[in-house]
């Protein structure tokens, strides 16, 4: 009886509190001596991904979670490429990362796990209003195990030099006219008219859902391949068009070697990235800032922008991390409408709730991305089977080298098909 | 078969030496019970090296055995569950067609490394032993050097060497005359890959084998050269009926050893291209790995190393058994 007791009066203080947190902010300065000593001493440690955290935001957000919680906040930046296998430890572990972010595609199958920690109550304080498509990805059965924090979908980022050289002015508009202009860059020989590797399969995807079709579909109550539609065909066909202006490798991605490294030579027409890859360009070639720019990756019509495949990342708390309280309040810090808008501004990202999208007007590369996302956006099938399609060696990769090393698109899906209706039906 | 129980009573006197030497001004009774107290020697002197294997060596193989038979996955791992399931990662592993594929591949890949290995160490060990003083140690500098270097680093050197656009070994086939490898792909195909990663493989085992042998034709007395020229014996015949026999037992020890050490390799194909393209270099434990760590089928991964065991042990066994017969020749 006592202990429910005690229960009881600790639930009901940590209500208020928390809704003393959301509320206003003058109480919330007023708790914030209570905050910091209690939290004092303490570290949260947060595994952000490559690319995800801009100097400037990072550096704010720390030193506001400091002030706040008299706590240190510390930053661990992650690679993609074989970031599943890492989480997964990381969860088991007795000290798991606190706050991890995890792409949305690989979300649902880490809520399946039982790993992340459950945030419905974090949702209702102050997640009312966060954008549903980016939301969908962090509920699972119903209960919110991550939350949103930003999307991202690719540009073209071109090199405004080899395109005034080549004698063309503006940006393309429509499909045609963007391999107009790469033919011109061409014809003129003296850069690589885009540089577009054979397995970049996010853009691949994008063209997908530009052709109305999806990776995956439902056979029954389960899903399979549909590489064999011949919509995932036409998809493949255009990325091999695009291809054929490059001298890329064919069975490498974006990421080996780095795509921006590459770019950042300066013998490069374009290439289709995240705006915030120009950063890591500038960072190789500091000589490159000035002529970079970007635009929307044109579609069919002037009218309907290229289909975009939207990654998102989501914050997620780590269900055995000794911290809960510490990452929620991080969690509070990072998605506040301040630093969320600083987010985009910085990065270009789209942010979490679209009253926050003029942000993103501040930013070149965002204001390129954001006509795609909001009318051509879609992702991968948000269910937990998804995520082991994507371990390394990715069967779509493996799909795209052999149409693009001759293969038909229908031979190619057939090879594959197998690998990922393997991997679609594999048992948590 | 005479030199290996010539060699075994060289080494077996070598104590025997020392032991007199010391207790020659004692004597008597005080030397018995050193005798005795000397007895357990041997064993204490084998213990860190059994505890070690024990720990490093015969734990995790345990812990590995078990996990063989558990349903693995990231949900019981982060959970901490525990899942029995019996055989059913064997019957699966053993049941599928890739496995099959994967463990023909493994065998002639070694088989392949090995024989390339072997012929190109002999040929340098002996080259060695004809080799003046300054060649020889020039020549051995180098060997020790490819020795030396960690398998991640020489794998990054020849992934640069043979790197698509930027490679050494294109811009000089280029540069030759032979335009069409300017952009060549050598990841691109099976036996690219593969010849790629077995030239890595044997330039990296070469030295041992070369000063190996070497070593080996030291131990080989000039008279019997001599004896051989008086019975007319040409090079041919000096090399199959005097140097042939003295190294057999070298050539076979260290046969054995690189079956294993190549039959293993993990590091080189997994680095240079991921056991790519399309899964087609993997061999036994570049697939292990994949399907257990890569595909976090912790369990199914943990079978097929154990099954990868068994094979090696199947490929060593005619070794074995040979060694075991030796030891047994000899007690």
């Amino acid at each position: 009886m006592k202990r429910k007791l005690i229960a009881a009066i600790g639930v009901a203080g940590m209500l208020v509190s928390i809704a003393a947190c959301g509320s206003d902010d003058k109480s919330d300065s007023g708790s914030k001596k209570a905050g910091a000593d209690s939290y004092k001493g303490q570290t949260l440690t947060v595994w952000a991904m490559d690319g995800s955290t801009p100097p400037n935001w990072t550096k704010d957000v720390t030193a506001a979670f400091q002030k706040k919680t008299g706590a240190t906040l510390k930053f661990e930046t992650q690679k993609w490429d074989g970031i599943q296998q890492k989480i997964t430890t990381a969860l088991s572990e007795s000290t798991p990362p606190d706050v991890i972010e995890v792409g949305n595609t690989q979300t649902p199958a880490y809520a399946a796990t039982g790993g992340l920690a459950d945030l419905s109550d974090l949702k209702k304080e102050i997640g009312t209003d966060w954008a549903e498509p980016l939301n969908k990805s962090a509920v699972f059965e119903g209960k919110q195990f991550a939350a949103p924090w930003y999307f991202a979908n690719r540009v073209v980022i071109y090199n405004k030099k080899v395109w005034a050289d080549a004698g063309i002015t503006g940006t393309p508009k429509t499909r045609a006219e963007f391999f107009t202009d790469l033919d011109k860059i061409k014809a003129k020989g003296k850069a690589e008219p885009i540089y577009l590797p054979g397995q970049n399969w996010y853009f691949f995807d994008g063209l997908t859902i530009g052709q109305g079709a999806d990776l995956v579909k439902k056979e029954g109550d389960k899903y399979v391949s549909n590489l064999s539609d011949p919509k995932v065909a036409a998809a493949m066909e255009l990325y091999k068009k695009y291809q054929s202006y490059s001298k890329a490798p064919k069975d490498k991605d974006e990421a080996t070697p780095q795509q921006a490294d590459v770019f950042a030579k300066g013998k490069t027409g374009a290439f289709v990235g995240m705006g915030w890859e120009a950063g890591t360009a500038i960072k190789a070639n500091p000589a490159i800032e000035k002529e970079i720019g970007y635009f929307t990756i044109p579609g069919e019509t002037a009218a309907k922008p290229e289909g975009v495949f939207l990654g998102g990342s989501n914050l997620a708390v780590a269900a055995g991390s000794k911290k809960q309280d510490l990452a929620k309040e991080f969690l509070r810090i990072a998605l506040s409408d301040q630093f969320e808008g600083a987010l985009s501004k910085e990065s270009g990202l789209i942010p979490n709730k679209t009253s926050l999208n003029s942000n993103l007007t501040a930013n070149p590369a965002g204001a390129a991305a954001a006509p795609a996302a909001g009318v051509s956006g879609g992702t991968t099938p948000l269910i937990p089977e998804w995520a082991p399609v994507e371990n390394n060696p990715n069967p779509i990769k493996s799909y795209m080298t052999a149409v693009l090393n001759g293969k038909t698109p229908a031979e190619a899906a057939k090879a594959v098909e197998a690998e990922i209706n393997k991997r679609l039906s594999q048992k948590n | 078969m005479s030199v290996q129980t010539e060699r075994a009573d060289r080494a077996g006197s070598a104590p025997a030496d020392t032991i007199r030497k010391g207790d020659a001004p004692r004597g008597g009774p005080a030397a018995a019970r050193k005798n005795r107290a000397g007895a357990s020697v041997p064993y204490l002197l084998l213990l860190p090296a059994l505890l070690v294997t024990a720990v490093f060596l015969g734990w995790p193989l345990v812990k590995d055995g078990m996990l063989s038979f558990q349903n693995l996955n990231p949900r019981q791992l982060i959970l901490h569950l525990t899942e029995w399931n019996g055989f059913d990662n064997y019957s699966e592993v053993l049941k599928s067609s890739d496995f099959w594929k994967v463990v023909e591949r493994s065998v002639f890949f070694t088989a392949a490394n090995v024989v390339l290995t072997m012929l190109a160490g002999i040929l340098i060990g002996l080259l060695l032993a004809r080799l003046g003083k300054k060649m020889r140690l020039l020549l051995m500098l180098g060997l020790v050097f490819a020795w030396a270097m960690p398998m991640i680093a020489a794998t990054t050197v020849y992934q640069w060497l043979f790197a698509q656009r930027f490679g050494v070994v294109n811009y000089v086939l280029d540069t030759l005359g032979w335009h069409s490898m300017a952009d060549y792909n050598w990841l691109g195909t099976q036996f690219s890959t593969f010849s790629i990663v077995t030239l890595l493989i044997v330039w990296q085992s070469v030295p041992f084998v070369a000063i190996n042998l070497y070593a080996a034709t030291t131990t080989i007395p000039r008279e019997m050269y001599e004896a051989a020229s008086l019975d007319g014996a040409g090079g041919w015949k000096s090399f199959t009926s005097v140097t042939f026999p003295f190294l057999k037992p070298f050539l076979l020890a260290t046969t054995f050893l690189q079956v294993i050490w190549i039959f293993k390799s993990f590091a080189q194909l997994f680095a240079i291209n991921g056991g790519g393209p399309d899964r087609l270099t993997e061999t036994l434990p570049v697939y292990a790995f994949v399907e257990g760590v890569g595909n976090q089928h912790f369990g199914m991964g943990a079978a097929i190393s154990f099954l990868t065991i068994i094979v090696l042990v199947a490929l060593t066994g005619y070794y074995l058994r040979i060694a075991l017969k030796n030891e047994e020749d000899e007690l």
